[in-house]
């Protein structure tokens, strides 16, 4: 074993019955350096993290700190030896403070004549971890007063800075499960540079799906495909390219977002429109038209309301005021059921909260969106054959990796997820289809199914609007591209074909700064 | 048939527990006492069930959803008064079942309507409900046993259209059977796994959670009805105490049954192996002549054992 290396891993396999998730993994983590894991989903990135953090024991191998082979039984043994980590899900308690939340089962260092918490000097330590990374947060809030992006930063704070500032551990290894998947650029700098302060005291192993990230931060990256450590790669020296090429067992295709496929689409009748829409606290008067075939783009920073407003298109969180018109029809109230029944389909952005039920199968998650009509009778009987059919039917036609239409979504990755939720409304042959952040949290492969899966929907006529935090796929995909700030459309930026709108255009309308 | 339905049931060694459990009591008390394998005393056994699993039946459904419903006995007790007193007043005859029944929907529709319109805990509202319920009962039977006098009312629970089966058991067997069949086999009973596996989930797939949750309690409170009304029949009069022990005895039932009380997992098949279990021991007990209060005891240890056991706690991250 080197000396300077501060974790090891040895041999490390798992299975999960048949499943082989991990296989014979090695490497060492080198002290004050930052180590990335990359992979496609189900390559056995997050059951890596799960041996370290003693969250699931390892069938063979075993895992060296500081030199000394430990065994944590659970993530607080772990985190107690100076192993932190930040989940992929996020798990703050919403209703408490968030000093609460980042000094969580740590109280015990913060007692006062044995039963009272120093609740000041608690503060003060959690104020003190916010501001080293930067983040403009006020501890003593109630964390949801947060949103989702603030307190992935939270959790990240915690995670970096609670051993050194709290339990006093000299070089804590932390595990980071996609960070910055749900970042925005600027706090995604803060937390590169936080990183790079880490590095000073500790070693950071990080695993993302935005591969240039990688490349940018890391001093170096393993590639793991289907559970065995395929390459360890320099990333001075490697590009992007190659190591997708690792991670897929191909190179990227040159039109990563089927490009060439982008129709014109102004002559089209107009499929949906979006009257004079307003809502309190979140957005205000937006007027929109979306084509037929189109994919409409909305852009803008976590605060611009376009979440919201997607919401609000649906009918699921109706507007205060505003109308929506389908296919030249009567300009309505949004009614989500209403507009359902009329060919719309949404997909919301937190698929774990609102997509997906992990412990029902791929079937039952298919057909929940239209017990109404596909797959019940008049009088209400459950057509379980045909359910049971278009589940096969979609496992088939959009690449579910399930076994059958039994199968539970809980055992599926983060992609396959996705798909069952897209195939919950393709089977209803949607006209307007409303995309949430549809590739958050998934694999370069399961990004570029999904995005060949928008150009063929948009060919038969369908319209998508599109509302995405990943500037470059809201570039490469859309026709036109709406930014909000502040609630309000800024401006709405054509992208045909020949003459995208580049990044730093958009970000300016996003900031105000243009 | 069993395969297909695959995801919503359990197949699984502990998901087969209750059955063994069922089995077991059976053998050891058919051991314990000569009178237990008597036809007259499985006979009552049945009939002592029928209630219970009536009850079980709606209510399940409200636990399936991930609500509770604690008000099953106290709509059985005030289905019962008020059913009694019809009776007595009008000459009802077998139409007492179609009042009670109805009677019930109401009863239930008041607690859905609350509850889902209100946005108050289920908990809260059948809570508050039991209590309501049961004073209009009281109020009613002026806290005195109602007898009434209709030998066609008497037979829709005590004759025997089966030999050796009452008909009050007949009513409740065929009731959770078609019951079993909407569970598995209709839009309603696939809407009360997805609102209680995920009910946001079914909210932005467009499924009606609210109306849906209001038919759930209409149906625990229909199934309370029937059930009031045929215990009624089958004893012959309505007093203070009928469906006191409901409030425990369903919610055991149906939980050693193995129906879980966070919702999505379970299913009116199981609530009958829960009945049983809880009939048997009362009955098995009875004869072995173990005294009242140990009963108690051993019925409460064996509701916490029997989802000790089978609560698959690697899926739970919190208990509440």
């Amino acid at each position: 074993m080197a000396v300077d290396e501060i974790l090891r891993v040895e041999a490390l396999s798992k299975n999960f019955g048949e499943a082989i998730v991990l296989d014979n993994v090695s490497f060492g983590v080198a002290r004050n350096s930052v180590v990335g894991i990359v992979g496609e989903n189900g390559a056995g990135k997050t059951t890596l993290f799960n041996l370290i953090s003693g969250i699931v024991p390892p069938d063979e191998g075993y895992i060296e700190y500081r030199g000394k082979e430990i065994r944590p039984s659970n993530y607080r043994e772990a985190n107690l030896l100076g192993i932190s980590r930040v989940f992929q899900e996020q798990a703050l308690i919403p209703n408490i403070a968030v000093y609460e939340n980042i000094l969580l089962s740590h109280e015990d260092h913060f007692v006062r004549l044995g039963q009272v918490l120093d609740r000041r000097k608690m503060i003060a330590v959690a104020q003190r971890i916010v501001d080293a990374m930067a983040l403009d947060i006020d501890v003593r809030l109630q964390t949801s007063h947060y949103d989702f992006s603030i307190r992935q930063s939270i959790e990240i704070a915690r995670a970096c800075l609670v051993p050194r500032e709290v339990l006093g551990i000299e070089a804590p290894v932390v595990l980071l499960d996609e960070p910055t998947s749900a970042l925005e650029k600027s706090e995604e700098e803060a937390l590169f540079r936080l990183i790079r302060r880490i590095r000073q005291h500790g070693s950071v192993l990080f695993v993302s799906h935005r591969l240039s990230e990688v490349l940018s931060v890391c001093d170096l990256i393993h590639v793991l495909k289907d559970g065995r450590l395929v390459a360890t790669v320099d990333p001075a020296i490697t590009n992007e390219r190659t190591l997708h090429g690792h991670m897929v067992g191909r190179e990227r295709d040159a039109d990563y977002y089927h490009e060439h496929e982008q129709g014109e689409v102004n002559t089209h009748p107009v499929m949906f429109a979006v009257k004079n829409f307003s809502l309190a606290n979140a957005y205000e008067a937006v007027t929109l038209d979306i084509h037929q075939g189109e994919v409409f783009g909305i852009g803008g920073l976590l605060d611009s309301g376009k979440s919201h407003l997607g919401k609000g298109m649906s009918g699921l969180v109706p507007p205060d005021t505003g109308t929506v018109q389908v296919d030249g029809g009567k300009p309505t109230r949004p009614d989500f059921r209403s507009l359902i029944s009329q060919g719309l389909a949404y997909v919301p952005a937190e698929r774990l909260v609102e997509g997906i039920i992990l412990p029902f199968s791929v079937a039952v998650n298919i057909s929940v969106a239209s017990g109404q009509d596909l797959f019940s009778t008049w009088w209400g009987y459950w057509r379980v054959a045909v359910e049971e059919r278009v589940a096969r039917h979609y496992i088939q036609e959009i690449g579910i990796k399930a076994s059958g239409p039994q199968v539970s979504c809980g055992t599926l990755s983060g992609g396959n997820q996705q798909k069952v939720v897209l195939a919950k409304w393709l089977c209803r042959s949607p006209r307007i289809i409303i995309l949430d952040n549809p590739t958050r949290g998934i694999d370069a492969g399961a990004k570029e199914e999904v995005y060949k899966l928008i150009r063929q929907l948009t060919a038969s006529g369908a319209s998508i609007v599109l509302i995405t935090d990943e500037l470059l796929e809201l570039i490469g995909l859309s026709h036109r591209i709406a930014v909000m700030r502040g609630g309000r459309v800024t401006g709405i930026v054509d992208a045909p074909l020949d003459k995208k709108p580049t990044e730093r255009e958009l970000v300016g309308l996003m900031l105000g700064t243009q | 048939m069993r395969r297909r339905r695959g995801a919503l049931l359990q197949t699984t060694f502990v998901g087969m527990l209750p059955i063994l459990v069922v089995l077991i009591l059976f053998v050891v008390f058919s051991v314990a006492s000569d009178a237990f394998l008597s036809l007259r005393n499985l006979t009552a056994v049945a009939s002592q069930a029928s209630t219970l699993l009536l009850a079980c039946t709606g209510a399940t459904f409200v636990i399936l959803m991930g609500s509770i419903d604690l008000s099953v006995g106290a709509i059985v007790l005030l289905v019962g008064a008020v059913v009694v007193t019809l009776i007595n007043s009008f000459g009802l005859g077998i139409s007492a079942l179609a009042v009670g029944t109805a009677l019930g929907t109401v009863l239930g529709f008041a607690n859905g309507a609350i509850f889902s319109l209100g946005v108050i805990p289920s908990f809260v509202v059948t809570l508050g409900s039991l209590s309501v319920f049961t004073g209009i009962a009281l109020e009613l039977l002026q806290g005195r046993a109602l007898q009434y006098n209709s030998v066609p009312f008497d037979e829709l629970a005590i004759g025997q259209m089966v030999p050796h089966f009452p008909n009050i058991a007949l009513f409740a067997i065929t009731i959770w059977a078609i019951m079993v069949f909407v569970c598995f086999r209709t839009r309603f009973g696939r809407y009360m796994y997805v609102i209680g596996g995920g009910e946001a989930v079914a909210r932005t797939s467009g499924v009606p959670v609210g109306r849906y949750k209001i038919y759930a309690f209409m149906l625990s409170g229909a199934m309370a009805g029937i059930g009031g009304t045929l215990a009624v029949a089958r004893v012959g009069a309505a007093g203070p105490t009928l469906g006191t022990d409901l409030l425990l005895n369903t919610l055991a039932a149906i939980v050693v049954g193995g129906t879980s009380l966070s919702g999505g997992v379970g299913g009116v098949h199981r609530s009958l192996l829960g009945v049983l279990i809880i009939t048997l021991l009362d009955d098995g007990l009875n004869l072995l002549g173990v005294n009242q209060y140990s009963q108690m005891m051993i019925k409460g240890a064996v509701v916490i054992g029997a989802v000790l056991i089978s609560q698959d706690r690697s899926k739970l991250s919190t208990s509440k």
